[in-house]
């Protein structure tokens, strides 16, 4: 089954929509459903021209492409369990929120928090994402926790925080403490970054890029080999975050750093 | 007549000994007070009745309009801003966060732009903190981390650190080492006996390197650390190690210059370290007078200290998504009601020119930037001048502030009060 989402024009298009509602499973039992447009309750068909094509009798028969005006549509793919999802756009913050199976493409930008809290399946991303994409909420202590995010964009700020499992990999650059809080899992980072893995305590990133402002916390050991887009690339190897107890691993590629 | 024992109305110091002498409905005399609390005092640049925009021109309407006006406005959003909060007393917050309830409204208060992130970090790890009469009474070190106390909260060090005798230390001013860390050498440091001088953006690496060092693990550091000699960081964690009762108090340096809330993460990890070989504690410089207050009437009402977003009928709080900087910036909210604040003065031009694209009302007392953005501006009296009503002192506790003199202006919480009740029926 083929469920087309097109944005209607609104009135006030600034004001953020929340959709947890769209997700694969939730078209097995028709359209009927209701998202949010700031603090009023609006039904589907209210914000987007539907079309369904074609049956399914399971969610991962189910494909969801929304169209159009997406950028401020909120919480799309959130607890996502099959099926896959495609924005053909920009797409707002909390795309595929604890999302446990499934796909999720996003052919323009992503918002904040993509894939906050992710357990497994997909997200690939083919723009920029916004600030702390495979975060965790706000004093969770447990980010992203299985599944692979892949960004072929930048991203922003705190990329990965709390990262616990599952793999996030951002083909350009990141902003600022990308892994802070890391605890397990893998980041690679083939772009620049600042101030990578402050405070991490396990787990393993790889800047293939510059690292800017290497945290003074990280004790420098051996040097190491890793392949790199079929590659043999050297890399510098840390342990940290030393003021944490941290048991990491950073792995910055050799002279590329200051 | 002077009235003894006044608190003052302007830092989060709320300096309750203040000496206020009153002829009719005019203060004319501040003791005790700083040059800041005079002018809040003394200051009378007060807006006598409602105004309401009219075209180009402001027109005076009378107080059941404006009320009416505002009610109206709010009723009519999609996504309501309900912003400030910190200017004023905890039974009209109360009130506010009520009425963002069945408004469906955004309720956010000014730790969105100032010791927000600090409330995050507390989130994540804690808060070893205590009360002001401790730090006076017992703590042989202070540290002032990115806050300039002789700037900004002006008897901050004569009443509770420095200049301050206390129980166990009888000669403050000998006793007490004082630690300044800042990127410019400001008044505080220069009274300090150890200034550290860190590079501008560079606090974080500077507080994991100090925690390195109380750790045990000082070897890994390279020789300087933003900008800074590793030989002063050792020193100055000795300091702290063999203070008998450390106290650090951070300021906007800390909490809003890169890594924010991960800054104060880290300054709170220091102190659990030191915590290994002595006491120390830490806690934030509150600015706005009440803006702690509004943390507490936030969070014993909805579970959470600013930027609770009502807009599905439940609390939802996410600073970065739920906060008025953020969501003014977006463009996001159809309406603004603004009590006890000036984000025109404070907010980026951005979400100043989203104020004036949209129906703001403002609650104040006094015109100032935030009028300039507003189409509704109703004047109360100034809470702990000639309203009274409850505040919280930085270190939260909640004192209760009286009113002075008598005047006609209506308070924060009868008009919130009347707006209220509007919604209530409306909704
Ligand atoms: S330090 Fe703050 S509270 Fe005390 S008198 Fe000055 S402005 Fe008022």
């Amino acid at each position: 089954m083929r469920v087309t989402l097109e944005t209607k024009p609104r009135k006030k298009p600034n004001i953020p929509i929340e959709a947890e509602s769209i997700i694969p499973h939730n078209f097995l039992r028709g359209t009927d459903l209701s998202v949010y447009e700031g603090n009023k309750q609006r039904s589907l068909d209210e914000i987007f021209f539907i079309t369904v094509e074609g049956p399914a009798v399971s969610p991962d028969q189910v494909e969801v492409i929304l169209k159009g005006d997406t950028g401020r549509i909120k919480r799309v793919g959130e607890y996502m369990n099959a099926g896959k999802i495609v924005v053909e756009g920009d797409i707002g913050m909390h795309c595929g929120n604890f999302m446990s199976a499934g796909q999720i493409t996003v052919r323009g930008n992503a918002d904040a928090w993509l894939g906050r809290e992710m357990r497994g399946g997909e997200i690939v991303c083919h723009g920029n994402a916004g600030h702390y994409c495979g975060a965790g909420y706000r004093g969770e202590k447990r980010g992203m926790r299985g599944g692979r995010l892949e960004v072929l964009g930048n991203a922003g700020d705190f990329l990965a925080e709390y990262l616990c499992g599952g793999e996030v990999i951002i083909h350009g650059d990141t902003g600022d403490l990308p892994g802070v809080e890391m605890r397990g899992g893998k980041l690679v980072i083939e772009g620049s970054c600042t101030r990578p893995c402050g405070n991490m305590s396990g787990g393993t990133c790889l800047v293939f890029g510059q690292v800017h402002d290497l945290l003074p916390t990280f004790e420098k050991r051996e040097r190491t080999q890793v392949d790199f887009r079929g590659m043999n690339v050297t890399m510098d190897t840390y342990h940290g975050d030393v003021a944490n107890r941290g048991k990491g691993s950073l792995l910055v590629r050799s002279g590329d750093h200051a | 007549m002077k009235i003894e024992d006044v608190v003052c109305t302007f830092c989060g110091c709320l300096c309750d000994d203040l000496v206020v002498e009153v002829e009719g409905d005019m203060v004319v005399n501040v003791e005790n007070g700083c040059t800041l609390a005079n002018k809040k005092f003394m200051g009378n640049n007060r807006l006598k009745t409602p105004i309401k925009r009219d075209g180009g021109n402001w027109k005076k309407v009378g107080l059941d309009e404006a009320i009416q006006t505002a009610a109206g406005i709010l009723l009519d959003a999609d996504r309501p801003l309900l912003y400030g909060w910190s200017g004023t007393h905890g039974e009209a917050q109360t009130i506010g966060v009520h009425m963002a309830e069945l408004l469906g409204a955004v309720i956010d208060n000014t730790s969105t732009v100032c010791h927000g992130p600090s409330i995050m970090a507390i989130q994540e790890v804690g808060h070893p903190g205590c009360t002001l009469g401790q730090v006076k009474n017992r703590a042989d070190v202070i540290v002032y981390w990115g806050a300039n106390p002789i700037e900004a909260h002006p008897r901050h060090m004569s009443r509770y650190t420095t200049y301050a005798d206390g129980f166990f230390l009888k000669e403050a001013f000998r006793e007490r080492k004082v630690i300044v860390v800042d990127i410019r050498k400001t008044e505080t440091a220069n009274i300090a006996d150890e200034f550290i001088m860190v590079e501008p953006g560079a606090d974080y690496a500077l507080l994991s390197a100090l925690r390195a060092i109380v750790r045990g693990k000082g070897d890994v550091l390279p020789r300087t650390v933003a900008g800074v000699e590793k030989e002063q960081l050792i020193r100055v964690a000795d300091i702290c190690m063999s203070a008998k009762f450390g106290a650090m108090f951070f300021g906007l340096g800390l909490t809003m210059s890169r890594g924010k809330y991960k800054n104060i993460r880290n300054a709170i990890e220091l102190t659990e370290e030191l915590n290994r070989h002595t006491k120390f504690t830490i806690s934030p410089m509150r600015g706005h007078w009440n803006v702690y207050g509004s943390n507490e009437v936030f969070t014993w009402i909805t579970g959470y200290p600013f930027a609770v977003d009502f807009a599905r009928g439940i609390a939802f709080y996410n600073p970065g998504e739920t906060t008025s900087v953020d969501i003014l910036k977006r463009g996001e909210c159809d309406a603004c009601l603004v009590v006890g604040s000036d984000p025109g003065a404070h907010f980026p031009g951005d979400c100043c020119r989203h104020l004036a694209d949209i129906p703001t009302i403002q609650i104040d007392p006094h015109v100032n930037a935030t009028t300039h953005l507003s189409r509704l501006q109703i004047p109360v009296a100034v809470t702990g001048i000639d309203a009274e009503g409850t505040a919280y002192r930085m270190d939260g506790v909640p004192i209760r502030t009286r009113k002075v003199i008598d005047t006609t202006y209506p308070s924060d919480s009868e008009v919130l009060d009347k707006i209220y009740q509007i919604i209530r029926k409306e909704t």
